[in-house]
């Protein structure tokens, strides 16, 4: 009878192996568990051929909508994605592989893992990156706990203008392991922090899309205290086309989603996590590295993971995280995303999104009733008041706009105020249509 | 250095190219200064512009020095390495998944995804209730032990400390103390498996929490005592916490619900076929009883007179472990495995896996030493004991990557010296396994006539064995 | 195997050896504890001025496949550490008592020194995990 499923063995074959092992039939190879818990059968559905799988799950996925264009980011964005990327992560050799224990059979990846590191640290200009963490987020809530152990303080202070979301998961991270933390407005920082914060953190460009005076916030809190961490975190790091990195900041560690580099939106996930510190912090450091080094009895160099001894297979729980599985394969596609943008490009993309956000936002103030809400220069994403936003929003999905976000979604008594993402992918024609539906909503209705 | 191992940056070229980013179509251009303070804007970018062709060889050259479940077996115990369906590659990439925003309101089909896989995800463990966020297997431990803290915490019992026996993965302790707990660690008995008179005597402590196990264990076998084990735990008010890294050989035969367990993490990139992408993605879903889905993290679906939608946030959820809903894109890949194998083919999976390894492990032993002989379950595992010429696991680790396979997971469990242990899959052919098996009896053969050959191993692969030392005494982690 | 048992020393169980000169003591770890440890790669140091309490954690030994703590013998203040150790972590490995040893203390309470055993306990405690 013809099988559904990717096991190659006939009947012939399996009687023949029941017999090497010593057994009568297949049932014998669960007599260890006790006759009680042996499941009658599942409950699901039968299986299907590739061909139905395709046509049924194509039915659900357009259950949603897709559009044109998009005006919405919030820490997921839409950046071209060259076909490049697919190309070399389809790869099977790559992504049918697993952790490089056994380097000398997977020199590729290991390669390919230490040329990521390379990159983020030039793009950055820290002084060591890791070989990637789940997210943006959780990179985040892991820095906070690597600089709690770093000093050997137990608080944490987080400036307002982080993603909501991800204060939550530092929330979550936190409270595991007892550690304060509070959440200050930017002006209050000089007043509000002690010697007892092991790190204060601060996200530039922030939430609102605002960029932040690092120089001047780094600069006053090592003078104060000299002891404290800073950790920056970016929800769009496109922005380093353009914008001071971090390494010329005197950022302690830094953090970012790397899914703006070359990885589809998927609904949110997968991710990339993007961590990179000074050098002195390199012991801390959670999650995969990985090292150049030599043959033992050669001449050849090769890649290795090295200071495994962090990690949670060999200190188990004493690791600096509980981290194995990462996001390996996300790290390629943002490499080789790095490495089709190269320096022009980068640049490139960074200054259209700056730009056409800006254009966007002078046409948007023109119209009555809107209103920009930052007085901080921005980046790709901008705070504006509307008129009815509801209504703006209606507009844009009759055109086939992704709307923006609806920032009283995370901050309560904000309604009316709109999240705007602007990037390269927004065509001239799309932005036309957007200031349509912006004007159209404004005339109609207060 | 030899041309071999030239890293990309040495491909960089003065030409810059501008082959990818849409043409700028907005005619009023302000010079980048009046937009942007000077003092913001770096000064220089020192990425390199490379040839896309020279880009192209550069990572099919890498591809061809990795080894993947597409090139050979890859028998990593532990990992469950088995083959990837090409569709589920398909089916990721269509548009109207890849495209979606997470925050984007017309979301119904994704809704509908993570809702149906949730429920396949039930039926398979018997758990009642599921969280899709966790990226990865480590993740949905710490997500899973947030969960018991809370639940105590809510209850108001202090509970500081987790069971866990000597054969546990290493990130389950990690994992623990990242949730706040501390460590009791059993010694499995002579067969094996947890000893019950440790257990209760442990579990005497007010403070424990409950345990981790994972059925069958690191040691690839089941443990007879299962529903005494978890009995005990709850009789003296702990929880069981069931990590479903090993999961594979119990698909449509025996469910963690049914063992006693009351939170189940599972690996969608091992045990349903997503791929491991050499690091990952992952996914790393976990399931509850009734109990405590008040704990679970937020956005938490259900379903009502209006179709799918997130419950209301509960006060009791222990908040959020990601941003957004999760890894949908290995998501999708797991519920399009579920639907093609269907409730048999589920079974299958569970039946082969076991007869493979049970297969593979007759054939080792004849050689090599088996510490525990009885009846595995989808992994075994071997000892040094009987190496001659003072071989060691490693040694024959790396010779085995000269025969162009891969080595089984070494140095794990702790609790057996010199471990080799062995995942097969239900995924290979017979022929595939005796293959393997001869490679096998071909090293040891070695070991006894030639060992050179093998501690000097590996001879025939891009780099012989590579000094780890220096590696981790002066780290170089980039050029 | 042939490890060394320095008779002049006194030891921990947990593998720390101890140097008494009066009030000070040389601490380091064990022939047997560099064997276990495999290639030392890294030495954390606690920092001068730092006071411990005896059986807490001073510092780590990291090697390739594992890291060992360094439990304090005694209880005192940290008032010197081996700087040549942290350029060359290979010197415990090759010298585990005497150019590796590791960190001197001021010992606070004198009559902690009765907890440490003498080289045939220690020969014992070494036999009974090598089984």
């Amino acid at each position: 009878m013809v099988k559904l499923d990717f096991i190659p063995h006939d009947q012939k074959t399996t009687q023949h192996m029941l017999e090497v092992i010593g057994l009568k039939s297949i049932e014998d190879l669960f007599q260890d568990i006790p006759k009680d818990l042996m499941l009658k059968r599942l409950n699901l559905r039968p299986g299907i051929p590739e061909s139905d799988l395709l046509n049924e799950l194509k039915d659900i996925s357009k259950k949603s909508k897709i559009y044109n264009n998009a005006f919405l980011g919030a820490g997921c964005y839409y950046h071209y994605i060259p076909s490049l990327v697919d190309f070399i992560i389809s790869r099977s050799e790559f992504y049918t592989s697993y952790t490089p224990y056994q380097a000398e059979a997977s020199q590729g990846f290991l390669q390919a893992i230490y040329e990521y590191q390379t990159i983020i640290t030039q793009l950055t200009k820290m002084d060591v990156a890791n070989a990637s963490m789940y997210d943006g987020s959780t990179a985040l809530a892991e820095a906070a706990l690597m600089a709690t152990n770093i000093t050997r303080k137990n608080k944490i202070l987080m400036i307002e203008g982080i993603h909501p979301e991800y204060i939550e998961v530092v929330k979550t991270y936190c409270w595991g392991q007892n550690i304060e933390y509070d959440i200050i407005q930017l002006d209050s920082l000089d007043s509000k922090l002690d010697e007892e914060y092991a790190a204060v953190i601060i996200q530039s460009p922030n939430f609102f899309g605002e960029i932040e005076d690092l120089e001047n916030i780094v600069n006053s809190v090592n003078k104060k205290y000299p002891k404290c961490l800073i950790i920056q975190v970016m929800t769009d790091p496109t922005c380093l086309g353009i914008l001071t990195p971090p390494g010329e900041l005197n950022i302690d560690i830094f953090v970012a989603e790397g899914q703006s580099f070359g990885i589809s939106p998927s609904f949110g996930g997968p991710g990339l996590g993007i961590l990179a510190t000074k050098k002195e912090y390199l012991r801390k450091i959670p999650g995969r590295l990985v090292g150049k080094t030599k043959e033992l009895n050669g001449e050849k160099e090769g890649f290795i993971l090295t200071l495994q001894a962090r990690e949670q297979h060999i200190r188990r729980e004493k690791a600096s995280s509980n981290i194995c599985t990462n996001q390996a394969l996300c790290s390629l596609a943002a490499l080789v995303f790095l490495l089709c943008m190269g320096r022009t490009g980068l640049k490139n993309l960074a200054s259209q999104n700056l730009q056409k956000a800006n254009y966007t936002k002078k046409r948007l103030s023109k119209i009555p009733s809107y209103k920009i809400l930052n007085s901080k220069p921005t980046y790709n994403e901008f705070l504006v008041v509307c008129p009815n936003l509801d209504l703006l929003i209606k507009y844009c999905e009759e055109s086939n706009l992704l709307p923006p976000l609806k920032i009283s979604k995370y901050i309560a008594h904000m309604d009316n105020i709109a999240l705007v993402c602007i990037t390269e992918m927004n065509s001239r024609k799309s932005i036309d249509l957007f200031l349509q539906a912006a004007k159209m909503s404004s005339s109609e209705g207060k | 250095m030899k041309p071999d191992t030239q890293l990309i940056f040495s491909k960089k070229s003065n030409i810059s190219s501008n082959n990818y980013i849409p043409q700028l179509d907005i005619e009023e251009v302000e010079d980048i200064d009046t937009i942007l303070p000077k003092k913001f804007q770096r000064a220089d970018l020192n990425l390199p512009d490379i040839p896309e062709v020279d880009i192209v060889r550069h990572y099919v050259k890498l591809s061809k020095k990795n080894y993947g479940v597409d090139t050979g077996i890859y028998p990593l115990g532990s990992c469950t390495m088995k083959y990837n369906p090409k569709i589920n590659e398909l089916i990721s990439r269509l548009p109207y998944f890849s495209e979606l925003h997470p925050l984007q309101e017309s979301n119904k089909g994704a809704l509908k995804l993570i809702f149906e896989l949730s429920n396949c995800l039930s039926e398979i463990t018997g758990m009642e209730g599921f969280t899709l966020q966790p990226a990865a297997g480590a993740h949905g431990e710490l997500t899973g032990l947030l969960i018991m803290k809370k639940y105590f915490e809510h209850n108001k019992i202090v509970k500081k400390k987790i069971i866990v026996p000597d054969s546990a993965h290493g990130t389950n302790p990690a994992s623990a103390k990242m949730a706040g707990f501390s460590i009791i660690e059993l010694r499995s008995n002579e067969s094996g498996e947890v000893p019950l008179d440790q257990l209760e005597f442990a579990m005497q402590e007010k403070d424990v929490a409950g345990i981790m196990l994972t059925n069958p264990n690191t040691l690839g076998v089941f443990d007879r005592n299962i529903n005494e084990i978890t009995k005990i735990v709850h009789d003296n008010g702990g929880l069981c916490y069931y990590d479903g890294a090993n999961l594979n050989p119990m698909l449509g035969i025996c469910r963690p619900k049914d063992m006693g367990f009351d939170i189940v993490h599972l690996n969608l990139h091992k045990t349903f076929s997503t791929p491991h992408g050499g690091g990952g993605p992952g996914s790393g879903p976990v399931g509850v009883v009734e109990k405590l889905i008040p704990y679970l993290p937020e956005p938490c679906l259900i379903t009502d007179d209006k179709g799918i939608n997130c419950r209301e946030k509960s006060p009791t959820s222990i908040g959020k472990v990601r941003v957004f809903w999760g890894n949908f894109g290995v998501l999708v890949k797991a519920y399009a495995y579920i639907l093609s194998l269907g409730a048999e083919g589920l079974k299958r999976v569970g039946q082969f896996a076991v007869l493979n390894a049970n297969y593979l492990r007759t054939k080792l032993q004849e050689k090599y030493h088996l510490p525990y002989d009885r009846i595995c379950q989808h992994e075994f595992v071997l000892s040094d004991k009987n190496l001659p010429n003072g071989i060691t696991t490693e040694d024959i680790a790396k010779r085995i990557l000269d025969y162009g396979a891969y080595a089984p997971t070494i140095y794990f469990p702790l609790i057996v010296n010199g471990a080799m242990m062995f995942e097969p899959t239900e995924t290979e052919s017979k022929d595939s396994l005796d293959a393997y098996i001869d490679i096998l009896i071909r090293i040891y053969e070695e070991a006894t006539n030639n060992p050179e050959l093998l501690k000097n191993a590996p001879h025939n692969t891009p780099v012989g064995r590579l000094d780890a030392v220096t590696a981790a005494r002066n780290p170089i982690l980039h050029d | 195997m042939d490890y060394k048992f320095p008779k002049e020393l006194k030891y921990t169980v947990t593998h720390e050896w101890v140097l008494l000169e009066d009030d000070i003591a040389i601490v380091g770890i064990t022939d047997f504890a560099q064997h276990q440890l495999g290639d030392i790669v890294y030495v954390e140091m606690p920092d001068i001025g730092m006071v411990f309490e005896r059986e807490s954690n001073a510092g780590e030994i990291e090697s390739v496949k594992a890291v060992g703590e360094i439990i304090m013998p005694l209880s005192g203040e940290i008032i010197e550490t081996n700087s040549k150790v942290i350029d060359n972590p290979e010197l415990v490995n090759s010298s585990p008592f005497e150019e590796g040893w590791i960190m001197k203390i001021k010992i606070s309470h004198k009559d902690e020194v009765e907890n440490l055993i003498t080289v045939e306990e220690y020969i014992k405690v070494v036999e009974s995990e090598e089984l």
